[in-house]
C-alpha cells in the first residue's frame, strides 16, 4: 500500500503496511490496532466492498464514540469491521449497533473508562440474524460461528481504536473479562413460548435490531427444576449476591434463558412480564448482606427511590420489574445463564437499516 | 480531580475534548481501604492545589 492520504480530510488514511504476512500482524500490534490477536488487513478493496453493502456516504459520521470521542464514520466502521473478520454484509448491523451505543442512557462513557469488567454484549433479532447467520442456538456465547465471533471482535475493535478505551490507558478494567473480546448473540426466537425482545421494545417481528448491553459477566445456572415456582426461587436466589452492582446501584441486570427453562414457565402459565415480576420479588435481598462500604453507597444511591435504607431494607435489583431483561437463547440443555450488568446503565435497541 | 491510577484516563480525556494542557489536581489512591479520618485527612492535604486550579483563570 502507498501513504497517500485519501480527501477529503474526513476519510481514512492510507498507510504503507509490510507485504511479509508476519511483519503485518506485528504492525498492527505495534500500534494498539488490534485486540491481541492477528487482524485481517483492511485493504481498500475489503473496505469498498465492505462499503457497497450500505447506502450510506463513507463519510457519514455515526456517532462520536465515548471516552475519546473518535468519530465513528460509516468507513471507519468498516475498516475496523474489516480488520475483524466481518462479512460484507454484517456492516449495517454494526451501524446500528455504534448509534445504539451512543444513546445517553447507555452510559459509554462510564462502562468504556471503568475498573468494573463489563463488555458490551451485542444481541441481534429480527430476520437479519438468520440471513447472517447469527447463532442463538447451541454455544451461542461460545465460539465457532463466524457472525457471532466476528461482529462481537469488530465492536471491541471500535471501542478502543475509535473510543480510545485501550487497556490500561482509558480502558481501566481491573481484570476485564473474556466478553471484551468478543460477546454477540442472536436470540432462539424459534424456540422461545414468548414475543421477542425487538417485539417486547415495540418493534414488529419482521424488522430486524440489535440491543447493546453493558454486561458485567455470564453466570451458568443449572437446574432441572420442572416447575416454574421452583425454577423463579433457584433464579432469583442466583441472582441476589452482596457484591452486585445492580443492588447498590438499581441496575438492569438479564436473564438468558434457554429454551427448557422458558418452556417451564410458559408451562406454568407465566407471560415474560410475569417471569420477570417474580425474579424482581423474589430476588430482593436485605442490605445487611452487603459490606458497610457498600450498604453506605447504596444509601446514598437508593435512598430517593427507596426511603430510608438500614440493614434490614430488602432491596430490589432494579427500579422494576421491567429492568430485568430476559432472553431466550441457547440450544437443548437445563442451562440459564445470569448476566449481571453494570448498573449504571441502560440497554438500547435501535433498529437495523 | 483524578486519584493517582487514573492520571492518564484524567489527560487522555482532556486530550480527547480539545483541552490537552488542562491542570490536574491529583489525589492519593485508593479511597476503598481508607477510613473516613483518613479521608478527610487527605482532603485537608489536597484542597489548597484544588482552589487553586479551581480559581485560575
Amino acid at each position: 500500500m502507498s501513504a497517500v492520504p485519501a480527501t477529503p480530510l474526513t476519510r481514512a488514511m492510507l498507510v504503507e503496511a509490510p507485504d511479509d504476512l508476519d511483519e503485518l500482524i506485528e504492525f498492527f500490534h505495534a500500534r494498539r490496532w488490534s485486540d491481541g490477536l492477528p487482524v485481517v488487513p483492511p485493504t481498500r478493496e475489503r473496505v469498498e466492498r465492505m462499503l457497497s453493502c450500505t447506502p450510506r456516504k463513507p463519510d457519514e459520521l455515526i456517532a462520536k464514540v465515548a471516552p475519546g470521542f473518535g468519530a465513528a464514520t460509516v468507513e471507519r466502521i468498516a475498516i475496523n469491521a474489516v480488520m475483524a473478520g466481518c462479512r460484507a454484509d454484517y456492516l449495517p448491523v454494526l451501524i446500528a449497533a455504534v448509534q445504539a451505543m451512543a444513546a445517553p442512557e447507555f452510559n459509554l462513557q462510564g462502562i468504556q473508562a471503568t475498573t468494573n469488567p463489563v463488555a458490551v454484549w451485542l444481541v441481534v433479532n429480527g430476520p437479519i440474524a438468520e440471513q447472517l447467520g447469527v447463532n442463538g442456538g447451541m454455544n451461542c456465547l461460545g465460539q465457532g460461528t463466524v457472525a457471532n465471533a466476528t461482529l462481537g471482535r469488530a465492536l471491541r475493535l471500535i471501542l478502543q481504536n475509535l473510543g480510545g478505551a485501550l487497556p490500561g490507558e482509558m480502558d481501566r478494567a481491573t481484570q476485564g473479562m473474556p466478553g471484551k473480546f468478543s460477546f454477540c448473540c442472536a436470540e432462539n426466537e424459534a424456540q422461545s413460548p414468548w414475543e421477542a425482545l425487538h417485539v417486547e421494545r415495540g418493534f414488529k417481528r419482521d424488522q430486524s435490531t440489535v440491543t447493546v448491553i453493558g454486561a458485567a459477566g455470564t453466570h451458568n445456572m443449572n437446574t432441572h427444576a420442572k416447575d416454574a415456582d421452583d425454577l423463579i426461587r433457584v433464579i432469583a436466589d442466583t441472582m441476589a449476591f452482596p457484591t452486585s452492582n445492580d443492588y447498590w446501584i438499581s441496575g438492569e441486570p438479564w436473564i438468558i434463558m434457554s429454551p427448557e427453562h422458558a418452556e417451564v414457565m410458559h408451562a406454568g402459565g407465566l407471560s415474560k412480564a410475569d417471569v420477570k415480576r417474580r425474579l424482581w420479588e423474589a430476588s430482593k435481598m436485605s442490605a445487611g448482606r452487603m459490606a458497610k462500604m457498600e450498604l453506605a453507597r447504596t444509601q446514598t444511591a437508593r435512598s430517593e427511590e427507596l426511603g430510608t435504607i438500614t440493614t434490614d431494607t430488602l432491596l430490589p435489583v432494579s427500579r422494576g420489574p421491567e429492568g430485568i431483561g430476559i432472553l431466550v437463547a441457547g440450544g437443548p440443555g437445563t442451562h440459564s445463564v445470569y448476566v449481571a450488568s453494570f448498573g449504571d446503565a441502560r440497554s438500547v435497541t435501535r433498529e437495523v437499516l | 480531580m483524578v486519584s493517582n491510577a487514573f492520571i492518564g484516563l484524567g489527560k487522555a480525556q482532556a486530550r480527547a475534548l480539545g483541552h490537552p494542557g488542562l491542570p490536574l489536581a491529583v489525589i492519593p489512591h485508593p479511597f476503598g481501604s481508607r477510613t473516613r479520618n483518613e479521608v478527610r485527612a487527605l482532603a485537608d492535604k489536597c484542597v489548597g492545589e484544588i482552589v487553586k486550579l479551581a480559581a485560575a483563570k
